[in-house]
Order: structure tokens, then sequence, then C-alpha cells
């Protein structure tokens, strides 16, 4: 009926509520409201024409006033239950907001957690750094004396700093010297005549197999030696494995090249 | 495996062989003759870094040798070492900084015989002025 569309907008507010399966709240009074407006018309035309033509029906007038009563009542009970839907709902938001707001104060706790795990986290970081740098510099430790004593020995043998009165022309220098070479157990292990190339050392030559033979000299006079001395090159490549064992009291036995304690504590002082 | 005399050689002879490593003018004789390019000799260098240890290094009289031993390390340089200038530069560079500390030092001794001086100087006038 082309009514109800008009009722609608002149009806006041009510609240959509209801479950799926009946009708809402809203339907329902908009049912009784049309179910209203037929009645009080039919009832209207009845009076109408009751004053022209006699009455056909005697009964149906108090039949539509009756149905009109019942259909107010309806629609009074219907507007209550409209009333107490609208204050459930209102209570509903009042909810809804509360539980915004205790979101909001979580997310703030999360935030405030998240900083002070970063922070921790940094902080664990750097002690762990912390630790591991003082783990290094301990293994690194040694005893001051020795270096002092070291530090002694090779600038007593002006092997790291010039004599103060070095001129050009004075034979030391920061390295050993050709003499020094050969007159090492190197050098002396040489079995090859002194006047070497350009007067530098022959002498890391090797008596072919007692040490590594990566060392053996290419002599021009000596090639045929040479070549029977060198060892196939798998040999050498046992190097580099692991670290050799070397006995640490060998510093008495070593000779001018290598460092001697004994001759480098009567220099000091 | 080697005996204690075979190790103690085996010891000393490295000890004399890794100084002279020191000495860039063998470093340029080793690379003429080809050694630094043989496989066998690189990975002997490798073996050497050893003495890089405190427990080892402290036996090093010439301390030069541990820096030449780490640029052996580099194929660039093994090669380079083959040209005499390259060897003689290395040489000049080794004896400037070999003397770096002593000019230093005499430097800091003139400097300081200067700062006396001026402080000698004030007292002959104040006697003057006085007078």
């Amino acid at each position: 009926m082309r009514l109800k569309h008009e009722e609608e907008e002149s009806l006041p507010v009510r609240a959509a509520m209801g479950t799926a399966a009946e009708k809402s709240t809203k339907e329902r009074l908009l049912s009784v409201l049309d179910d209203l407006e037929v009645l009080s018309r039919e009832l209207i035309e009845m009076l109408a024409l009751s004053r022209t033509q006699k009455l056909p029906q005697t009964g149906e007038d108090t039949q539509i006033l009756e149905l009109l009563v019942q259909r107010d009542r309806e629609f009074q009970e219907l507007m209550e239950v409209a009333q107490h839907q609208g204050k459930v709902h209102q209570e509903m938001q009042l909810l809804e907001k509360e539980v915004e707001k205790r979101d909001s104060d979580i997310q703030q706790l999360q935030k405030q957690l998240k900083e002070a795990e970063h922070i921790l986290a940094t902080a664990v970081y750097q002690a762990k750094e912390k630790l591991k740098s003082i783990e290094k510099a301990r293994k690194g430790s040694i005893s001051s004396e020795e270096i002092i004593k070291y530090a002694h020995r090779i600038s007593a043998s002006n092997a790291v700093c010039a004599p103060l009165n070095w001129v050009p022309g004075d034979p030391r220098r920061p390295y050993p010297t050709d003499l020094e070479m050969r007159s090492g157990m190197l050098g002396h292990m040489a079995n090859l005549p002194t006047n070497g190339v350009n007067g530098h050392l022959p002498g890391d030559a090797l008596a072919a197999g007692r040490l590594p033979d990566v060392l053996t000299p290419h002599y021009p006079w000596q090639s045929s030696d040479v070549s029977v001395g060198m060892l196939p090159p798998h040999h050498g490549n046992d190097f580099g494995l692991e670290p050799p064992g070397h006995n640490k009291e060998n510093e008495d036995d070593v000779e001018a090249m290598s460092t001697d304690s004994s001759s480098s504590s009567s220099d000091s002082d | 495996m080697e005996t204690e005399e075979q190790a103690r050689n085996r010891f000393q002879s490295e000890l004399e062989f890794v100084q002279c490593l020191a000495n860039p003018n063998y470093l340029n004789f080793l690379a003429q003759r080809g050694v630094l390019r043989e496989r066998p000799f690189i990975n002997y260098l490798k073996y050497l870094l050893y003495w890089k240890e405190p427990e080892y290094s402290k036996f090093l009289k010439y301390p030069h040798c541990l820096h030449m031993l780490e640029l052996l390390q580099y194929e660039h340089f093994r090669k380079e070492l083959v040209n005499a200038q390259c060897a003689k530069f290395i040489d000049e560079q080794q004896l400037l900084h070999w003397q770096h500390y002593s000019r230093k030092r005499t430097r800091l001794q003139q400097a300081l015989a200067e700062q006396q001086q001026p402080q000698q100087q004030p007292p002959p006038h104040g006697n003057a002025t006085t007078k």
C-alpha cells in the first residue's frame, strides 16, 4: 500500500532490534500502524456512508472498533518494547566505549613492553660484547715484565731502532745481513760455495731431504742436483695443517741471528 | 715422529729463515729465482705465520720479518718483489722507519736544549737592572 512509505518517515526513531528469525520491532510497529490506518479508514468510510444510507451490516462497525482497540493495544505494547530495547542499546554503547578504552590501555602497555624489551635486549647485547672483549683481552695478556724484557732485547740490539750514531755507510741494518745469515745455522747447513749470486745468501739452501725442500735453490751450475734434490710437490702441501711442536728451551741453542737472551742481558745498563 | 734433536734443529732453522724474510734484498733474490711462485713455498709461508703467536714471537730478534711475512701472503706483493726497484724502495723505507725513533729523540733533545737556553738568559739582564 502506498501509504506505508509515508508512515515510515513520520514515525519516531526505533532501534533495529529483534533477531533475523522474527520480525524486527520496527517492522511490527509499522505493520500495526498500517492496520490501524486501514481500520480507521474503513470506520470513517462506514460512518460517511451511514449518513447517506442505512447500515448494511450492524455488526461491522463494532467489529472494526474492536479491531481498532486491539490494534491500539498492540501498538502500545510494541512501543514499550521499543523503549526497553532503546535502553539496552544505550547500555551496550556505554559498554562498547569501556571496551575501547581498555583496548587502548592494552595497546599502550604493549608498546611500553616492547620498548622495555628493546632496551633490555640492547643492554644485554652490549654486556655480552663487553664480556667478549674482556675474554679476548685476558687471553692475550702478557706479563708487563716479559714485554719490557722483550722490548729491551730488540732495542738493545738496534733491531727496531737505529743506533744514535748511524750514518749512511754503516753496515748495520734492521734485518739480518748477509754475514749474519751465513753465520747462522742455515748458512752452515748449506754445502755450497759462499760466493753466491750478488753476494746474497745461498744459505737458504738446505741439505736435501733434511728440511723443507721447497727452499732448494735453483743455481744454474747445479741444475742437475736440483732436479734430483726436489721432492714431488705433494710433500710441500703438508704445510700449514698444524702448528709445530717446538721446544721452548731452544732459546739457549740459537746463534747470532736468533734471539740471544744471555747476550742481551749483558748489554743492559 | 721426529726426535727432539730434529725438532730443535727445525725450530732453529725456521726461526732463522723467518727472520731472513726481513731482508728485502733477500726477498728480491728469492723472487728472481721464482721461488715465490712455487705452490709449496707459498704454503710454507702460510705455515710460518705461527711465529705471530706470542709464545713464538718472543724469540724473534728482528720483528720487521713478521710484517714482511704478512705481506708475503699476498700474491701481488710476491709478484712485485721481482723488480729490483721494488726491493730498493722497501729497503729505503725500512731504513727510514728504523731511524725514525732516533731522529725523534734527537729532535726532542734539541727542543729541550732550546727551551733551557732562554731561561739562562734573563738572569744576567735582571742583575744588570738591579745595579
